[in-house]
């Protein structure tokens, strides 16, 4: 449908086949960017990954501790900063402590810092309590040798943290071990779950690796077909996939599931359960501000699938 | 303009440099794939030393004193092995003594494929096993009971449980290059194998447009809505 360079085309079907990529780079701009000013609670169905990820987090019990794993950069800020935000608001409302490192990406550690700072500011803004460094959550920061780091981490998982110094702002840099976070972990199987949040294929290094505590991932839309394999053989015991993933999660965080009510959240895997949500506070973030923006997008991509089809087919039987 | 609204309006300007080459190749864009590049290369290099080599090498082989609250750690002059080990992969560059290169890549390609076998049977295990269901029904209803009977399979699982299984059989015999497929059998399956597999790239494809789309839409809420209308505007 689209092309760079002008042509003398004639015909209205070859018109709609030579449309300059300026203009429909324009107009795909335009849908992305209008519906951001009209922010519009779509209906949803939570998918049931969605829900067992919510589910298997609020299971986790307050002041657990979790190790999280977090591979992702400003390059898939789209999906995978709504995803952090999501889980870090359970995590910081249920007092769940955790380990931070990194094995995808060696800006990512900084990437998540910034994260959990404004969501912890956020927080505090809504009469929450700061999640401080060291205290709260330890950073051990980017490994290179992702595959020994995370056999390492099955295996020995305070080898891995021995040597490596958190640097909390205001203090100098302390011994990630002497952190209360790793208070009476003595093997992984005492943290209560893995959580990686990731945009790159360190999820089946995990995966492969990985054996003696629950997992859980939060992935890019990209990477859901892959990963639900996963979660369907039992692998994952839940998995939260791109905007949509997130977009159910806060939808889950404001309604809980099986809570009855006008926006109920059926389960029937948690029949007989009541898992609440947080009604009244700050649940709402990137995935809500992004979903209405992605349908408007989305149908754009299927008018100009459309329209080009329609071109093609219309000048072809004209040259019959 | 405060700090955070500064760091900001780099930020806008930055990610309209780098759309620009939608419309063309330009200067501007130029620019700014050279500053992303040089902070990246100049972020790995600092990291190289303060998240790698320093913790999990120089530190470990000088060990510490204590202080702040950090206790003393014993340095191992062991590591200091490593250092020829490291080096050597260097000599690729020389070809008079490229030959050592190949002893850091040997220890790392035996590291990785003793790994390999428990890794491949986690990672394979659970998905073999998850493939075995049944296909028959042992219950005359179709639709599964609400709440469904454990041990029950229903007509619609087991039908889901078949259409599963033919996928994963007609995707194998599409992968039978090794001789040539005569039977009409094979052909029908390795040709139906061929539409599933298809199929399923188009949904993987399906899901890569959302993905992108979604990394344009978060830039224009990040210029339009956090900077302009919260930044810039002050509003909700």
């Amino acid at each position: 449908m689209a092309i760079n360079e002008p042509t003398n085309a004639t015909h209205w079907s070859e018109k709609l086949q030579s449309v300059p990529k300026p203009v429909i780079f324009g107009i795909l701009l335009l849908f992305s960017t209008v519906p951001l000013f009209f922010p519009v609670q779509l209906p949803n169905k939570p998918i049931d990954a969605s829900i067992d990820f919510y589910a298997q987090a609020m299971k986790i019990p307050d002041g657990g501790k979790i190790i999280l794993c977090s591979d992702w950069t400003n390059s898939t800020r789209g999906e995978s900063k709504g995803e952090m935000e999501a889980l870090l608001r359970i995590l910081m409302r249920k007092h769940i402590k955790f380990v931070l490192l990194s094995i995808g990406d060696v800006q990512a550690p900084q990437v998540a810092k910034d994260t959990i700072r404004e969501v912890s500011d956020e927080e505090v803004a809504k009469g929450g309590t700061a999640y401080k460094e060291f205290e709260d959550f330890v950073n051990l920061g980017y490994y290179a040798a992702a595959e020994g780091t995370i056999l390492a981490i099955n295996n020995k998982v305070l080898s891995v943290a021995q040597g490596k110094k958190d640097f909390p702002v205001g203090a100098g840099p302390k011994d990630a071990l002497l952190s209360p976070v790793f208070s009476g972990i003595k093997t992984v199987s005492d943290f209560n779950m893995f959580i990686l949040v990731t945009a790159s294929s360190t999820n089946r290094t995990i995966l492969e690796r990985i054996t003696n505590c629950p997992m859980m991932y939060m992935v890019t839309g990209v990477m859901v077909p892959e990963n639900t394999s996963y979660y369907a053989s039992g692998q994952l015991k839940g998995l939260c996939g791109g905007v949509k993933g997130v977009f159910d999660l806060e939808n889950l965080m404001e309604y809980g599931i099986n809570n009855p009510g006008p926006h109920e959240i059926e389960s029937e895997k948690y029949k007989g359960e009541s898992i609440p949500g947080w009604p009244g506070k700050t649940n709402t973030g990137k995935g809500t501000a992004y979903y209405f923006a992605l349908h408007f997008a989305l149908a754009l991509l299927v008018v100009a699938v459309a329209i080009g089809n329609l071109g093609m087919f219309v000048a072809k039987r004209r040259s019959k | 303009m405060d700090y955070n609204l500064l760091k900001q309006f780099v930020a806008v300007i930055a990610t309209v440099g780098l759309y620009s080459v939608l419309y063309k190749e330009n200067k501007f864009y130029r620019f700014w794939e050279h500053v992303f590049m040089g902070l990246a290369s100049g972020w790995g290099l600092v990291a190289l030393w303060t998240e790698v080599l320093k913790s999990g090498w120089w530190d470990k082989m000088f060990g510490a004193t204590a202080s702040d609250g950090n206790g003393a750690a014993m340095g191992y002059w062991m590591y200091i092995i490593l250092l020829p080990v490291g080096l050597m992969g260097y000599t690729v560059f020389s070809k008079k003594h490229n030959w050592m290169s190949r002893i850091p890549i040997g220890i790392i390609l035996g590291l990785y494929s003793g790994q390999q076998f428990s890794a491949w049977m986690t990672y394979y295990g659970p998905l073999f096993t998850a493939s075995m269901k049944p296909v028959l029904p042992n219950t005359s209803e179709f639709w599964k009971a609400n709440p469904p009977v454990t041990g029950t399979v229903y007509g619609s699982e087991a039908l889901t449980n078949l259409i599963s299984l033919l996928t994963v059989l007609t995707v194998l015999t599409y992968f039978l290059f090794s001789f040539d497929v005569k039977s009409k059998v094979l052909k029908a399956s390795s040709t139906t194998g061929r539409w599933l597999l298809m199929i399923g790239f188009g949904a993987i494809f399906g899901s890569t447009v959302m993905m992108r789309f979604t990394l344009l839409i978060d830039r224009m809420y990040f210029i339009w809505i956090e900077f302009v209308k919260q930044g810039l505007l002050h509003m909700k």
